[in-house]
């Protein structure tokens, strides 16, 4: 059975030799004596070449009995680092349709109340007035005063 | 006009307020985001680079300057008031700041660690400013064999100097230069590796990437220790009294010179070494400074030197790291990579012809640390009293703030959502190596180096096809022989603290 680090050697040598094929299409310069294939070549091998010794002191370790994990591992809230990300995955998509001041909005919104769900209409106040302020604050700052555009909503027109 | 004319003719100019306000602002914004628990430095920064983009090059420079000289200080603050580091270049600050508070003088520990920062910071301006001219005129003499040696040497002396892993470390650098390799060559402009896709033709722009990784990597991993329905950080503590006797302190410090220069020549040098900073150089100034002390067993229970230590160094190692960028181009740190980022977007390469081509700039940035450092004394005296409410701050309330302007920063580069994609993507990576334990300070230098790297090599190989000029080249040959002693020795100091049973927790974001 793989160790955390056996599987991110794996990954990148699967990786580092996915991409190794992909050179192969590259054309040879006549211009310089070494083609565009030359350095990728080069640092993915190099790259292979460490994730393979990761992998193998994986496995070696592996056979000699691996240490445990410490106990607070156990404690670390994934659910919540997930719910972030899906609701960072969402706002990102929603940018181009909503336009920056409702998605920003809602994202600052929803992901105060992920993090520290609110209790009683004084929280909820404190989070929507947060929401707001981050939206119009930044919008205000980057587009007045910055000369920044920020997305323009294809469904909102704002 | 001779170097000190031009430093002062330049510290004028950078008191208009064309350059007086943005690096105010900067200097402000630091020492919050260094106070704030769990908001880096580097996080600092990151939020502040879009702001940037519409203001002149050197307006830009001198709010980050700011916000590193500002950063640097504000961690001591939350270190010495509620004993939690506000950054990791403030952990030592701890050892004896919150001793020093718990004993009743909350003023004292923070204004010796202030007035530290500010001699530190001042001693290290200096060496910056005689430094980095006569080192840059070196740099100046190196053909792309030196360059590419360079280069080379820098990479695997960050490799070996983060983690415990060698191997994880070189790994991480290798990620950092494949993601350069992806889009369009550097000399033909063939596209390579991208799969026909549109969106890698153009190669993955190093900011997005720079922000994803860090910002992502840092967040997340303060997200996965937070509990629903718990304040991120501590609000119900009483508002101490900072006030103390600030002539008293200075005199403390000026009392024990040995202790601040020697902090101050520790943090320089780790600030001149790429990619390590501030958290690495406040703690081996503080075991230093235990070494060397007549009573090394008062350490951590409340002592000045302790204090003075810490902060001397991580603000000195602020000074170390605008060297080697100034000179070499290189980063010293995460920081100096995202200036290093805004320079090149105003069209600026940073590296020996730096101080020569954009002698106005190179000045303002010299001008704009000094400043700094007499703004930031101003600022943390003129807030005493907000301190305590400016760190207790819920994280629930920041963290979205902070991913806004992440995506802000992203997306403003060139106004395409491409850009925020790439901040999505390289967010998920990571944060991924801060749980496969692999450091993220080597991935950014390959990540920056790797064009350089590739330029030079294409180069060196075009001028003579002949491989041995690296060897043969005195100077060439003498960085690569240091990249492999460098490898060696890293080899030799973790299976040293491997025998020794020391081991370290790896998870955490290594800046």
């Amino acid at each position: 059975m793989l160790g955390r680090e056996g599987i991110a050697g794996l990954v990148c040598l699967v990786l580092s030799l996915g991409l190794l094929a992909l050179t192969r299409d590259l054309p040879q310069s006549s211009m310089v004596p070494v083609g565009p294939g030359f350095y990728p070549r080069i640092v993915l091998v190099l790259m292979a070449a460490l994730s393979v010794m990761l992998l193998v002191s994986d496995v070696l370790a592996g056979r000699r009995g691996r240490p445990a994990p410490p106990p607070a591992r156990a404690r670390l809230n994934y659910g919540l680092v997930a719910a972030t990300f899906g609701v960072f995955v969402v706002y990102v998509f929603l940018l181009p349709a909503l336009g920056f001041r409702i998605a920003t909005f809602l994202f600052v919104a929803v992901l105060q109340a992920v993090l520290e769900p609110p209790r009683g209409w004084r929280r909820w106040v404190l989070v929507l007035v947060v929401a707001v302020l981050t939206s119009w604050v930044t919008h205000l700052v980057f587009e007045h005063y910055l000369s920044v555009l920020l997305p323009r909503g294809r469904w909102t027109g704002m | 006009m001779g170097v000190y004319e031009h430093l002062f003719a330049s510290i004028v100019g950078i008191m208009h307020l064309k350059y007086l306000v943005p690096l105010f602002l900067g200097t402000l914004a630091g020492v919050i985001g260094g106070a704030l628990p769990g908001i880096t430095i580097t996080m600092t920064i990151i939020m502040v680079l879009p702001f940037t983009f519409g203001l002149d090059p050197l307006q830009g420079l001198a709010a980050m300057t700011g916000v590193y000289v500002g950063g640097s200080a504000g961690g001591s603050i939350t270190a010495s008031l509620i004993g939690i580091p506000g950054t990791p270049s403030a952990v030592a600050t701890t050892f004896d700041g919150f001793p020093m508070t718990r004993k009743g003088e909350p003023g004292r520990a923070i204004w010796i660690g202030v007035w530290a920062a500010f001699l530190g910071g001042l001693l290290g301006g200096i060496f910056l400013i005689a430094s980095t001219g006569p080192l840059a005129s070196i740099a100046l003499e190196f053909g792309p064999w030196e360059y590419f040696s360079l280069f080379v040497f820098a990479l695997s002396m960050v490799a070996g100097l983060v983690g415990t892993s060698l191997v994880k470390g070189l790994l991480s650098g290798a990620i950092g230069l494949v993601i350069t390799v992806i889009g369009s060559d550097p000399i033909m402009g063939v596209p390579r590796l991208t799969m026909g896709s549109d969106f890698l033709r153009g190669g993955f722009p190093f900011l997005p990437v720079l922000i994803g990784i860090f910002a992502f990597a840092q967040l997340m991993s303060d997200i996965e220790k937070m509990r629903r329905g718990e304040p991120g950080a501590a609000s119900s503590q009483p508002t101490p009294t900072l006030s103390t006797s600030q002539l008293k302190v200075l005199w403390e410090i000026l009392s024990m010179p040995f202790v601040l220069v020697w902090s101050t020549l520790i943090g320089i040098l780790i600030g001149v070494l790429p990619a390590i900073g501030g958290s690495a150089a406040n703690i081996m100034a503080y075991d230093q400074a235990k070494k060397f002390s007549r009573h090394p067993e008062k350490f951590g229970t409340g002592i000045a030197e302790g204090i003075i230590a810490s902060e001397a160094s991580n603000n000195a190692n602020v000074a170390g790291s605008l060297v080697t960028i100034m000179a070499f181009g290189i980063p010293g740190d995460a920081v100096t990579a995202v200036m290093l980022g805004a320079m090149t977007i105003h069209g600026i390469q940073p590296g020996p012809l730096f101080i020569s081509q954009h002698p106005a700039i190179a000045y303002g940035i010299y001008a704009a640390y000094m400043v700094s450092l007499v703004l930031m004394v101003l600022i943390i005296a003129a807030g005493s009293r907000l301190w305590m409410r400016v760190i207790s701050v819920p994280k629930s309330i920041l963290i979205p703030a902070v991913l806004v302007l992440c995506v802000v920063g992203a997306y403003a580069l060139s106004n395409i959502m491409d850009d925020v994609y790439t901040l999505l993507l390289f967010g998920i990576v990571g944060y991924a190596m801060v749980k496969f334990t692999i450091p993220l300070a080597p991935l950014i230098l390959g990540l920056i180096l790797g064009d350089q790297i590739e330029v030079n090599l294409i180069r060196a190989i075009a001028t003579d096809p002949n491989p041995w000029l690296f060897i043969t080249h005195p100077i060439s040959g003498g960085l690569l022989a240091a990249s492999v002693a460098s490898v060696i020795m890293a080899l030799w100091q973790h299976h040293r603290a491997k025998q020794r049973g020391i081991t370290v927790d790896e998870e955490e974001a290594d800046f």
